[in-house]
């Protein structure tokens, strides 16, 4: 430590430089993951408000929750707890007077069940009567207000919006929570049909007559969810990887530098060993002052960013990013250890 | 039994046509108590013997003895061990670690070997009077060449070695400067019963020498 540490200090300007590449390149890791996850979460955040584990559909609907219906026959047949609840859903474009056209997800709940239950409001209150509906709060942002008069689709009458909900998104779009029957009207069914699905937060729930599934499945399932998913991953790979062989290939030639200074050591009978945890401490401390400025950025870009930019974290993939660079440091520094402890001493005598 | 002997020591740089001899035969001894002194041209060896001496180097054949232990016998970490605790080194050139100023040299040993070393006053007095004492937080690039030369033989001797190894530790200085550096290796040697051994062509170093050898073209004579 002692020896890093007044490396460190008597050489500001190239660990200086050293730090702020490895700034760049977390913040610019942090970044990207920043984003692909909050694109990611934009496809289930409604999902994941309702905190449900399973989701029962139409045997034929290929796990497709907008191919599924399911009768009021084949409904009956499901015995409902208070852990279930119906569920219809359908696209929509929404348009109010004076606003610009939204595209939108249509999903209607039953106001004695789970779902509804769950249903956080940030303003206003949740629907009582089959005309009001309770939207995403992105229509806050794009113009929409309290009590505002909104049509839906072609289709005749008109929805009152009567509160707003925070972080309502279903593939990428903002919800609409309206009742049962509106989605019926919606989607031009009779009212033979119950619902398009039905979703349990009990992790055992099985729907005779239907095909039962875990929420996760259905997830990965949800149109377009994983094929993004996956082209992300292999772009914060690639950028993983890119980023530890360039960190690393900066520490091996910081490393590389020192050897002079370490052949005089070893012609001091300094241990080989110091000179090794010399280099991998002041690797990790480059590194973790490095992620610790690169964090603090992407905190401050998090804040000033518009609403609109989806951006969130989680841990283990901030962690499993963090760990790949601290590890890429040690590694970058360890490369040239056999170098280090054959450092010739007698190469630097001179004369 | 003399702290250092070294024993038909050759030492051949290159391979074949380019075969260098650099030393030959070497037989020395250096014993407790006394300075040894070896003199000779530039080129003739002088640092090889040391740094072979010394356990740096290792010779092409013969043996050497660091107080009746073969170093050949020894795994590197022991003659790491040896070299810290028992050696010190006052290299020719190049004695300094850069990134430390004069006071953090002395701190380094601290770090790697805790005991044994100078107490505070006794590496004080040291540095007085090597007339470096003002200088303890320069770095290395601040010093001049003499005083580079003096911190070193300082941090070599703060070590509290049995054995001091220098390599022309006069080369930057002025005959005042030799006449304290000689009586104070001479004086280690005497009152604190070390083996003393300095390489060097500065003749002004001999009348400190309690025997001095010649060192030519790798071979080595007592005078
Ligand atoms: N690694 C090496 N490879 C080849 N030849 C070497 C090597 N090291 C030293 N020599 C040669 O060995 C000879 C003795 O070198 P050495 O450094 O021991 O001389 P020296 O007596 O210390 O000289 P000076 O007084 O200039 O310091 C020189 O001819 C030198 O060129
Ligand atoms: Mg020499």
């Amino acid at each position: 430590m002692f020896l890093a540490l007044r490396e460190i200090r008597h050489e500001k300007l190239r660990y200086g430089l050293i730090i702020g590449m490895i700034v760049l390149v977390s913040y610019l890791v942090f970044i990207l993951s920043g984003l692909a996850y909050g694109l990611a979460q934009q496809n289930t955040q409604a999902i994941s408000s309702w905190r449900v584990d399973r989701i029962a559909l139409n045997k034929d609907a290929n796990d497709s929750l907008s191919q599924s219906v399911i009768s009021k026959q084949a409904a009956d047949k499901v015995k409902l707890t208070s852990h279930e609840a119906y569920l219809g859903q359908t696209g929509v474009v929404a348009k109010a007077k004076g606003q610009a056209k939204l595209s939108a997800q249509f999903l209607g709940i039953d106001r004695d069940q789970l779902i509804y239950r769950r249903l956080k409001v940030t303003a206003g209150h949740k629907p009582t009567k089959a005309n009001q509906i309770l939207v995403d709060d992105s229509f806050k942002d794009n113009g929409y207000r309290l009590g505002d008069k909104v049509t839906l689709n072609a289709a005749d009458g008109q929805y009152r919006i009567v509160g707003f909900t925070h972080n309502a998104k279903l593939s990428v779009a903002p919800v609409i929570y309206g009742s049962l029957g509106t989605w019926r009207t919606l989607s031009h069914l009779t009212p033979d049909f119950q619902a398009s699905g039905i979703v349990s937060a009990r992790a055992n729930f099985q729907a005779k007559g239907l095909s039962t599934l875990p929420m996760s499945q259905f997830i990965n399932k949800l149109p377009g969810y994983s094929a993004q998913n996956t082209t992300f991953s292999f772009m914060i790979g690639f950028l993983m990887v890119i980023a530890m062989v360039v960190i690393a290939v900066f520490l091996y030639i910081l490393t590389m530098q020192k050897l002079p200074n370490y052949a005089v050591l070893r012609a001091q009978g300094i241990p080989a060993k110091v000179l090794v945890t010399t280099t991998v401490t002041q690797a990790l401390l480059l590194v973790v002052a490095g992620l610790l400025i690169g964090a603090g950025l992407t905190l401050a870009t998090v804040l000033a960013v518009p609403t609109g930019v989806p951006m969130s974290f989680n841990l283990p993939l901030l962690g499993a990013v963090t760990g790949g660079i601290l590890l890429t440091g040690v590694v970058g520094a360890l490369i040239p250890v056999k170098v280090i402890l054959n450092v010739d001493p007698v190469s630097v005598m001179g004369g | 039994m003399p702290a250092l002997a070294l024993q038909h020591v050759n030492k051949v740089f290159g391979h074949a046509t380019n075969e260098v001899t650099v030393l030959d035969d070497i037989n020395f001894e250096a014993v407790s108590g006394e300075v040894s002194l070896v003199i000779g041209p530039s080129g003739s060896g002088k640092s090889t013997f040391l740094t072979i001496a010394g356990g740096i180097q290792t010779p092409t054949s013969g043996s050497v003895m660091v107080q009746g232990q073969a170093l050949d016998d020894l795994s590197g970490k022991d003659r790491d061990a040896l070299r810290l605790n028992r050696i010190g080194f006052i290299l020719q050139a190049y004695n300094l670690v850069p990134y430390l100023t004069v006071r953090d040299q002395f701190t380094l040993v601290d770090q790697v070997k805790p005991t044994g070393n100078l107490d505070e006053s006794a590496l004080r007095h040291l540095l007085e009077q090597l007339g470096i004492a003002a200088l303890i937080d320069q770095y290395p690039a601040e010093l001049s060449g003499g005083q580079t030369q003096r911190v070193a033989i300082a941090r070599a001797l703060y070590q509290n070695p049995d054995i001091v190894l220098a390599d022309e530790p006069t080369a930057a200085l002025d005959s005042a400067r030799v006449k304290v550096v000689g009586q104070l290796l001479r004086d280690l040697a005497k009152a604190h019963n070390k083996a003393i051994v300095v390489v060097t062509h500065d003749l002004r170093l001999q009348e400190f020498a309690d025997r001095t050898y010649a060192i030519m073209d790798g071979q080595m004579s007592l005078n």
